[in-house]
This record gives structure tokens, sequence and C-alpha cells, in this order.
């Protein structure tokens, strides 16, 4: 297998475009990823779009708007963790020496659902019994309250955290800073989550250009290099589960750090799946970044905070920065991408050489989750 | 809050071939056993999750278990009686059921606490009242 370089990223700041189509929410973040790499469109191979609810063919829908067709385009659908996926599927296409220059998206639009909570799949048992989103992480947060001692407290901590950081991210859905009582205070969704704690619904795309290492050198001085790509599915379980414990997170990290020869303490910034506060908490400990319990310590000592020892989700996550399904995982790859080329201003993260993200897609019965995908980026 | 159900007017059942009515009133879970491996399974399917054996049987599950955790919902999709409780429930014959919690102030809830099956009116499709089982805490 061949070493494979990120040499280009663009984002479609997330927000909510009611008026525009899938097509023209991701077409502009795929020109900017090709003007970032420098490529022509010529020089792209093969593309690669993750979107969950994008309907058919999306990759195409979007490619069509700037003329690169012809091509092989895959979608790629993996829930929350479609673009990561994706992503996926073109480093090993790289890797393998198919392609030398790949592209990988993630667009999704769900103002076309109107708002509320994200539509799931209706065949699902749990689903069809009034499973959502947000009142199964409530359950996880709810158990881990009452295991590990957290505080509500605590917990409005991580959306202030999100917001602090999300306020100095010019891309992302939500630019202002909020109080821990304003997150205590807000509207209640799903007990222990008020709106704060939860993930907005929007729209947005996320692209990456991907390269073999030596082909990257003919575009650009400041590749990043791919040190690990990892995606997993859940492990169906018909019994008792601790919902403490993202299994799936933590088999995937400990792959993905053997992967990379690395280990936890050597990540300088991490983007993970913020898609309710208690997610944050949880992937703290999965990832390795704290020792099981001590999730909300790791936070409350400002650790992963811009400033930190190891600041988590510096873009604002998706609490703030926002949450279109399949454009998340691209976009993970695309902050933590300049995060490593020290192009990220008033959120950057000193010094920053090694960058991970962390990207689960979930909504079905009997897994903790569907899918996740780690990767690990370096320079 | 959901009401109990009345079993003399027209109801989308939701739980299906899931759930048995007994002539008592009272209601069974039925999940699938596989006939070559043993595993017990919930809701039932055409095939063993374990050994992909096609002999799968229904088999009743227990009717009582403890909360595992729970969620009051106050936004779902349309059709749902909000706010209800959304709970995980962990019966005593090692399988986890997801379930609204009924009959009882959340607020009274507590973590592992006993709970037994029931059923209720969940919410509504079109008008005619959705009932699917549920779990209530165990008084006393």
């Amino acid at each position: 297998m061949r070493e494979v370089s990120v040499i280009g990223v663009g984002i479609t700041p997330f927000a909510k475009y009611r008026d525009k189509t899938l097509a023209d929410i991701g077409w502009p973040a795929v020109k900017a990823a090709i003007e970032d790499a420098g490529v022509e469109k010529k020089d792209i191979e093969a593309a690669y779009c993750g979107s969950a609810l994008g309907g058919m063919m999306s990759g195409q829908r979007v490619m069509k708007q700037l003329g690169i067709t012809g091509l092989p385009i895959t979608n790629i659908e993996n829930a929350c963790s479609s673009s990561s996926s994706a992503f996926r599927q073109a480093y090993i296409s790289v890797a393998a020496g198919v392609y030398d220059v790949a592209l990988v998206m993630g667009v999704e639009k769900l103002t076309k659902f109107g708002g509320g909570t994200l539509p799931l799949e209706k065949e699902d048992f749990e689903v069809t019994h009034g499973l959502v989103m947000p009142a199964l992480y409530g359950m996880r947060a709810r158990r881990y309250m009452h295991d590990y001692g957290l505080t509500e407290e605590q917990l409005a901590g991580v959306a202030v955290k999100a917001h602090k950081h999300g306020a100095l991210n010019p891309e992302a859905q939500f630019r202002n800073e909020v109080t821990l009582d304003e997150v205590m205070n807000a509207r209640q969704i799903a007990e222990p989550f008020t709106l704060l704690h939860c993930c907005p619904s929007g729209d947005g795309a996320s692209a990456v250009v991907i390269a073999s290492a030596e082909k990257a050198r003919q575009y650009t001085t400041s590749p990043v290099r791919v040190a690990c790509s990892e995606v997993n599915s859940g492990k169906y379980m018909t019994g008792f589960r601790d919902m403490t414990t993202p299994e799936i997170t933590v088999r995937g990290a400990k792959q993905a750090y053997e992967e990379a020869g690395i280990g936890p303490d050597d990540v300088d910034v991490a983007e993970v799946h913020d898609a309710f506060t208690i997610a944050e908490l949880l992937y703290y400990e999965a990832l390795g970044f704290c020792d099981k319990g001590d999730a909300a310590k790791l936070l409350e000592d400002g650790e992963t905070s811009l400033g930190g020892r190891i600041p988590v989700n510096p873009s604002g996550g998706l609490l703030s920065k926002g949450h279109p399904i399949g454009a998340t995982g691209t976009a993970q790859i695309a902050e933590v991408v300049r995060q490593l080329r020290g192009e990220c201003g008033d959120r950057q993260v000193d010094g920053a050489k090694v960058g991970l993200t962390h990207c689960t897609g979930g909504g079905i019965s009997g897994f903790d989750h569907g899918a996740c995908s780690i990767h690990i980026f370096s320079v | 809050m959901a009401q109990t159900a009345e079993h003399t007017e027209a109801h989308v059942l939701l739980a299906g071939e899931s759930v048995r009515n007994e002539s008592d009133g009272s209601v069974r879970l039925v999940g699938g056993r596989c006939d070559d491996c043993g595993t017990l399974f919930f809701p039932s399917a055409h095939v063993c999750p374990e050994c992909m054996s096609e002999a799968v049987a229904a088999a009743d599950l227990a009717n009582d278990g403890t909360l595992y955790s729970w969620s009051v919902v106050h936004v779902a999709p349309r059709g749902w009686n909000t706010p209800y409780i959304a709970g995980y429930v962990d019966l005593s014959d090692g399988i986890r059921v997801f379930a609204h919690v009924t009959g009882t102030d959340a607020s009274l809830l507590e973590m592992d606490m006993a709970v037994s099956l029931t059923t209720a009116i969940l919410g509504d499709d079109d008008g005619v009242p959705v009932e699917s089982y549920a779990f209530t805490p165990v008084k006393g």
C-alpha cells in the first residue's frame, strides 16, 4: 500500500439553505477543494460521495454542476459516517495504486424534511416504537450520570465549550457563545437534553482531494499524511450492553492507533462526533484521552478547550459548527487538515502535528452505533 | 401521558407478532428462539443472528425486568403523545427491550427499578389510537 496525502479541502458553510438544491449546496465545497489542491478537473480520476438522505446519485448531481463527469463516481451511505466512509474508500483506491488523485465529498440537505428530529428508518423496530436520536443519547447520558456521578451542569458545559470554539469559526452554523444557564434553560428536547445539548439540523457540504504521496508533491508543498483510515460496523447485540461505553469507538480507536503507530497522548487535536453533549464525554474516554469516568474532569480542567492539552472540536463540533449528516465526516477532515497546516486563525491549535477525526452513525436497533470511522492525519 | 389501553375499539397495533394478547387481558412479548443453537432474541426474525439457522420458533419473553435507563421525550415525529418516557428494559431472561414507560410520573423513576409489562395507547394515526406494549413500575 502506498502513502496517501490530503492536498485540498473545501467547505460549504453549514447553514439552512432551504431554497438551494443538494447540487447547489454541494458544488461550492468541491470547487473550493479542487482550487485548494491546485489540481485540474481532468486530474481527478475518481470521486466518492457520502450522503445519508440526499437521494439517488447525489455525487453525480453535484459533480455535473462543475462539469466533472465521465469518471467513476460512487455514492456511499453510512448514516452520519457517510463521507468519512467515502473517504476510506477513496483512500484504499489511492493507497492500492488504482488512482493517483481522488475526490471525496459529503453533502446533505436536511431542511427538506422541515425540521424536528432526524428521520430514521421506518422498518426498524425501535424506530416504529418511538425511538428518536435525542432519546437514545439521552438514555446514555442518564445512565452515565448515574454510574459516574456526572451532573447536569457538567453535561451542559460541553455545549458551552463547543459554542466558545464555534464562535471562532467563520464557517460554523452557530457563531455565538452560550452560558451555562442558557444551555440548561433552553426548551426540553429529550431529557436530560435541552435544545442546546443537541446538534442543529441543517444543510452543507465538504470536500477533500487526496493523492498518492508521490503525486501530492507535484501539487503542494504542504501535504497532510493520512496516518490511518478505519471504518467499523457495530456489533449486533440483543442482550444487555453498557451504554456508557461506546464499544465501536473503543474498538476502532485501538485499531486506528495501532495502524498509525501512535497512542492517544500523541494526538494534538481531535474532531469527534458530538451529536449530543454526552457523546463528546463518552468519546474522550473511548479515544483514550482520559480514563473511564474522568471525562467531566478533563472538560472542566480545560484540557479539551483551545489552549488545553488535547483540544477537541476546535471547529465548534457538531453542536456548534452543525451536522448535516453526510457532510460531517469530510468536514471534520477539512478542519483537521487546516489545523495541521496552521490555517485556523483564532481557533488554531498551536503546533498541531497529529490530528484525529471520529465519526459515528447510528439510529438502528441492537447496535451501539451502526458505523464508526476514525482517521489520523499527520504532518 | 398515555392511558391504559381499551380493547373495545379499533386500534393500530404497533408490535404485531411481537406481542400476544392473553385471554385474561394481559399481554406477553414474543421473541424468537433458535431451535439449533438456542439463542433468544427480540424482535423475532426468520433467521438466527448467531448461527444463521432458519429454524426459529416463537418464544415467550419474561414480562418483568429492570429499567436500564430512560429519557422523557418532548420532541418526536407526529403521531406520538408527547411528552412520553422512552426506556430500555432489561428482562429477566437476558433480553433488552426498548419500550415506553407508562403509568408513572417521570420524577418517580429510579435506575434499575423493577418494571413489568403492560399495554398503552402511545399516540394516534390520523385519529386512530396507536397501541403497543409498555412497561410500568412495579408497585410497592
